[in-house]
């Protein structure tokens, strides 16, 4: 028993690849299994047969046969990467210049940390009787949801400026160009991209509930069209289509977190 | 948070008596003057530019007392709170089985490693269709939605603390021959106790925006329906009531684990791994 217990703890090469291997298939097998035992109104399996569509078919079908379904992908990243450039472009620049202006920062810290905290999804019936069932509007729920993480960990950022830097730079009579260029972005950016990384998490969800709760529209849309009509099969494909989106978005916010992190905390 | 940096006019030693100085010398004074200025941009406006019914700080003021004294309001809370609760108890119990079990034994880390990545960053927004489904449209889809929210944090968070236990202590135990249950209960849990409450703390959050996304969703009683209705019924001010509730009960999380971990857990410093 003991010997069966250190060999698949053990970190040889096979043993190590097999397990992941072994799960993975394992759980194929399951969904497979729970997905053709059930009415395919309650769950769909992974590939299936005739009776219980599957999955990965439906998967192949809306990427190489479904050109609506692709329309709506396109739609969904539009929405998103609007919401969330905009989000970039005034978070980060409010971020810096609240490292330039500490009274300011002072001031408004407190206030940021508590929209920071507050659950942005509780504001989206407030945007919808506001502002309607336009495009901005949902823009606008993406915007928040990506804003406050940017905005909160430039802040964080900002904090970590030393004010001695300044003042010597100051005392070298060095240009307010040179001391953004030098010293204000080089301290706050790497923490802007923590930022950044938390935001694409955040926005993913603003995006699903800006298209589920304001006008339906995109994967959203897909969505609640499949659950409605009991189509599992376009509900798990979906779901999966979603986690994919979120993984590439959080894995490239994460490329670019790397990049940068060693600039952070230099003299440390 | 009372920070100790002097502002611009206190650096010259208070004396300066100026507009500025009287109203943005201190931290204090900057704080306070920043957030009268935000609530009367707000009240002007939405006094000047919005319609009739969008909220307004001093509207919110005068319905504040009604709706806390709302028994519809109440129940609403109440509903909310115990169902993120029990899913946070829930989740807690089951994610630090499985996080703990993923940190000290390699088999299930790299066994399960790729299913709790995935679907701690899978969105728990877009399960609700399959929710619904699955629980009906209830009160137990919410209690799924709360503890599929909190549950993979808690299994990250517990792994990592388990992984973090000193090598040392183990071997210890080890020479000593101590019992399982030593190892267990007095060494691996309490040294994997901060990550468990980062674990907590940021599956707090993330239940209470599912109780709320499952409430909007699945039309259910608790907070987040109440604002939507009122927001839907162009009630804005009682509605934003219901936002600063959430937002409290968010709060009100924190401080409770802050001054527990400082009143019986004073040693502790660390902190475990953030969203």
């Amino acid at each position: 028993m003991n010997k069966v217990i250190s060999l698949v703890n053990s970190d040889r090469t096979l043993v190590r690849w097999s397990t992941v291997i072994i799960s993975l298939l394992l759980g194929a097998a399951i969904w497979e299994a729970v997905g053709m035992s059930f009415n395919q109104a309650f769950m769909a399996p992974l590939i299936g047969n005739e009776e219980h569509p599957g999955t990965l078919p439906r998967l192949y079908v809306y990427f190489f046969d479904d050109e609506e379904y692709l329309l709506s992908l396109v739609q969904s990243i539009q929405l998103f990467s609007t919401g969330f450039v905009l989000a970039l472009l005034v978070a980060i620049p409010m971020g810096i210049v609240m490292a330039r202006l500490i009274t300011l920062r002072i001031a408004l810290e407190n206030y940021i940390l508590a929209l920071y905290v507050t659950p942005m999804i509780a504001l989206i019936p407030f945007i919808l009787s506001i502002l309607g069932f336009d495009f901005w509007p949902k823009v606008l729920v993406v915007f928040l949801f990506a804003f406050f993480p940017i905005l909160y960990n430039t802040l964080e950022g900002a904090r970590s400026v030393k004010p001695e830097l300044i003042e010597v730079a100051r005392s070298f009579r060095s240009s307010e160009l040179a001391i953004w260029r030098d010293i204000l972005i080089p301290y706050t950016l790497p923490y802007a991209l923590t930022g950044i990384r938390q935001a694409s998490g955040r926005a993913l969800v603003g995006m699903v509930a800006a298209e589920f709760f304001l006008s339906t529209s995109g994967l959203g849309e897909e969505l609640i069209t499949a659950s409605r009509n009991f189509d599992m099969a376009g509900v798990l494909a979906t779901i999966l289509v979603i986690t994919g989106l979120g993984i590439t978005f959080m894995r490239i916010a994460q490329a670019v977190e790397k990049k940068y992190s060693a600039w952070r905390g230099v003299d440390r | 948070m009372t920070d100790a940096i002097t502002v611009n006019g206190a650096k010259t030693g208070g004396a300066e008596i100026s507009l500025a100085n009287i109203l943005w010398g201190t931290p204090v004074r900057a704080k306070l003057f920043a957030g009268l200025m935000i609530l009367a941009v707000w009240q002007v406006g939405v006094a000047l530019f919005a319609a009739n019914f969008v909220a307004k700080p001093l509207n919110i003021i005068q319905v504040f007392p009604k709706v806390l004294a709302d028994p519809a309001f109440q129940d609403a809370a109440i509903s909310t709170l115990t169902a993120v609760f029990q899913g946070l108890a829930i989740a807690l119990v089951a994610g630090t089985i499985v996080g703990v079990a993923m940190g000290r034994l390699k088999v299930f880390d790299r066994a399960l490693n790729f299913y709790v990545n995935g679907f701690y960053t899978l969105p728990m927004i877009a399960l609700l269709p399959l929710i619904t489904i699955w629980f009906g449209y209830g009160a137990d889809a919410r209690l799924a939605t709360i503890i599929f929210a909190g549950f993979f944090s808690i299994v990250i968070n517990a792994r990592d603390g388990a992984r973090s236990v000193p090598p040392e202590y183990l071997e210890v135990c080890k020479a000593y021959r101590a019992p399982a249950r030593y190892v267990w209960f007095d060494i691996t849990v309490f040294s994997s106790l901060p990550y468990l409450i980062a674990g907590i703390r940021l599956a707090a959050g993330r239940a209470l925006v599912g109780a709320v996304i499952a409430e909007f969703f699945v039309s259910l009683e608790g907070v987040g329906m109440y604002v939507l209705a009122h927001a839907r019924s162009f009630k804005h001010n009682e509605a934003v009531v219901g936002v600063l509730a959430l937002v409290a009960f968010g709060l009100l999380f924190e401080l409770t684990i802050n001054w527990v971990m400082r009143r019986y857990f004073p040693w502790y410093r660390r902190e475990g791994r953030g969203e």
